[in-house]
């Protein structure tokens, strides 16, 4: 065991990315704290919008993956885009529940209230949360192949309610009060912009290096497994 | 011969229902009940409820419709008619389609009770030209319970917890079909009356089925096999 | 400006908090799967010694062999 034959799949992958994000999360919360100018309406409160809207758009790429990894386990039925898929929602589902609480907390900061519900951002999350906490409990309560089809299944049907979640309640909140949308969105001066992206860059970083982590860990468990069970045969 | 077997298994469902009639009868006064609670949950110390009935009314058609939803394969798995239909050669597809057209009559039974009734309580404009909007809404929002319930109770009948998997899977997936019908319903009996809101909720709820039929119909095959 | 400074070191320090707390339970799997290697890591040295002293037949090579995925 001292010298395995070959580098796990991921393990070089895990350490890259790792780094990556590591390097990328420092550089952007020195850039939001100290390079980033102070928005004129909002003051310090406009710096969580960095993170925030970054954790979110990195928690859809990860729904998005477990999507496509659904697609690949149905057509392949190869367990390791099961371990793909799982290992995404979970990170998506971390970082939804992070964009709910750090939303939250803005909407304390900023009107006042912990929780507002005619603000679509933060009602939008609360109904992603309750679909993919709603995967686990599905896991948990079917076996193996089932588990791992219907799993793909839920993976594929979820990230399709997604936007239509994300649309019923800006429909229904166009209605009520128009213009809700951009805070801090489309109209960012470029000194502000630059810091998004790299943010952006940095929450990628850190759900890509997550995944792969979380990966290996499965690859040697899974091994691990197989091991145990050559033994209890011998 | 597709047709033929669609009608089949819709003729099927309806036969087993009309036999005994607890399905739809449960889910009507299942409806009733609810209604009935969640009116006095809220309390009558506030006169007018007229601008929440609409969103009570929804919220309970869609409990209603887990629970019709999830009786939907109960016959099938009892008394081991599903293991007959998953070894004959009839396409998952039209399976699929049975079932959401049963779910689909279901639902608009149990609304043909309660919208009008409920509609007495809400409705201020001329009645019968609302009620009629929302039916029209409540068609399309039935279609869409309809496609999402089939998929979600696929995935729940062979899992453990059946019972309780099939309203934490179908109920946050039901949150947008639910914002979207309430949201129609009070646009066009409570208080604006203003038709473009109803057809943009309308849209949605036919985007919303034109999704989920495609999810469905890539996904059907997965879910009934082995 | 430092009106609501407050709420953002809170927003950070929760993101932060989740991630290492995520961050924690990947490490306590890799430290179960440790502990699982060390056990069947045992269970081999034990069975050499036993093969050892009867000394009736080679050893079927138990190496654990990398993992292909």
């Amino acid at each position: 065991m001292t010298e395995g034959p070959a580098r796990m799949p991921g393990e070089r992958a895990a350490v890259i990315w790792g780094s990556i994000a590591t390097l990328l999360v420092v550089v952007s919360t020195i850039g939001i704290f100290l390079v980033a100018p102070e928005d004129a309406d909002q003051g310090v409160i406009q710096r969580i919008f960095y993170f925030h809207v970054a954790i979110a758009i990195a928690s859809l790429v990860a729904f998005a993956v477990a999507c496509v990894a659904g697609i690949l386990y149905l057509r392949t039925r190869n367990d390791r885009w099961d371990d793909v898929g799982e290992a995404s929602i979970r990170i998506g589902l971390l970082f939804s529940v992070l964009v709910v609480i750090t939303g939250s907390i803005w909407a304390k900061a900023s009107w006042g209230t912990w929780w507002v519900w005619s603000d679509p951002r933060l009602v939008t999350y609360l109904i992603v949360v309750l679909i993919y906490a709603a995967y686990f409990v599905l896991r948990s309560s079917a076996e193996d192949d089932r588990k791992m089809r219907y799993s793909a299944i839920y993976a594929i049907a979820g990230f399709a309610s997604v936007p239509l979640s994300f649309y019923s309640v800006r429909v229904a909140e166009s209605f009520v009060h128009p213009v809700v949308f951009t805070s801090g969105g489309a109209n960012m001066p470029g000194s502000m912009l630059i810091w998004f992206v790299v943010s952006q860059a940095a929450m990628l970083a850190l759900f890509i290096a997550l995944l792969e982590v979380d990966l290996v860990g499965r690859r040697s468990e899974r091994a691990l497994r197989r091991l145990a069970l050559r033994l209890e045969g011998t | 011969m597709r047709r033929r077997q669609l009608a089949a298994l819709v003729r099927k469902d309806l036969r087993l229902e009309l036999r005994t009639r607890e399905t739809i009868v449960a889910m009507v006064l299942f409806a009733i009940v609810m209604l009935a609670i969640l009116q006095f949950g809220f309390g009558t110390r506030d006169d007018d409820l007229t601008r929440f009935v609409g969103g009570l009314m929804w919220v309970t058609l869609a409990f209603t419709a887990v629970l019709g939803v999830g009786r939907s394969y109960v016959a099938e798995r009892e008394q081991r008619v599903l293991d007959g239909l998953l070894v004959s050669p009839v396409p998952r597809v039209v399976m699929m389609s049975a079932k959401a057209i049963a779910i689909f009559l279901y639902m608009t039974v149990v609304e043909v009770v309660v919208i009008p009734l409920v509609g007495i309580f809400f409705v201020k404009g001329p009645y019968w030209e609302s009620i009629g909007w929302i039916a029209i809404a409540a068609l399309l929002a039935n279609l869409c319970i309809a496609l999402a319930g089939t998929l979600f109770s696929g995935l729940a009948l062979f899992t453990r917890a059946r019972d309780l998997i099939l309203p934490v899977l179908f109920l946050p997936a039901l949150v947008p079909v639910v914002i979207a019908a309430a949201g129609a319903t009070y646009s066009v009996a409570g208080g604006p009356h203003d038709m473009s809101e109803w057809r943009g909720y309308c849209l949605f709820l036919l985007a919303y089925a034109i999704l989920f039929s495609l999810v469905s119909v890539a996904t059907y095959d997965a879910v009934f096999d082995d | 400006m430092s009106g609501g400074s407050q709420y953002v070191v809170a927003a950070y320090a929760v993101i932060w908090f989740l991630v290492l707390a995520y961050v924690v339970v990947l490490g306590a799997r890799t430290a179960r799967i440790g502990r699982q290697v060390e056990a069947i890591s045992r269970m081999l040295d034990r069975r050499d010694q036993r093969e050892e002293q009867p000394d009736s037949e080679p050893d079927p090579e138990p190496e654990p062999s990398g993992d292909r995925a």
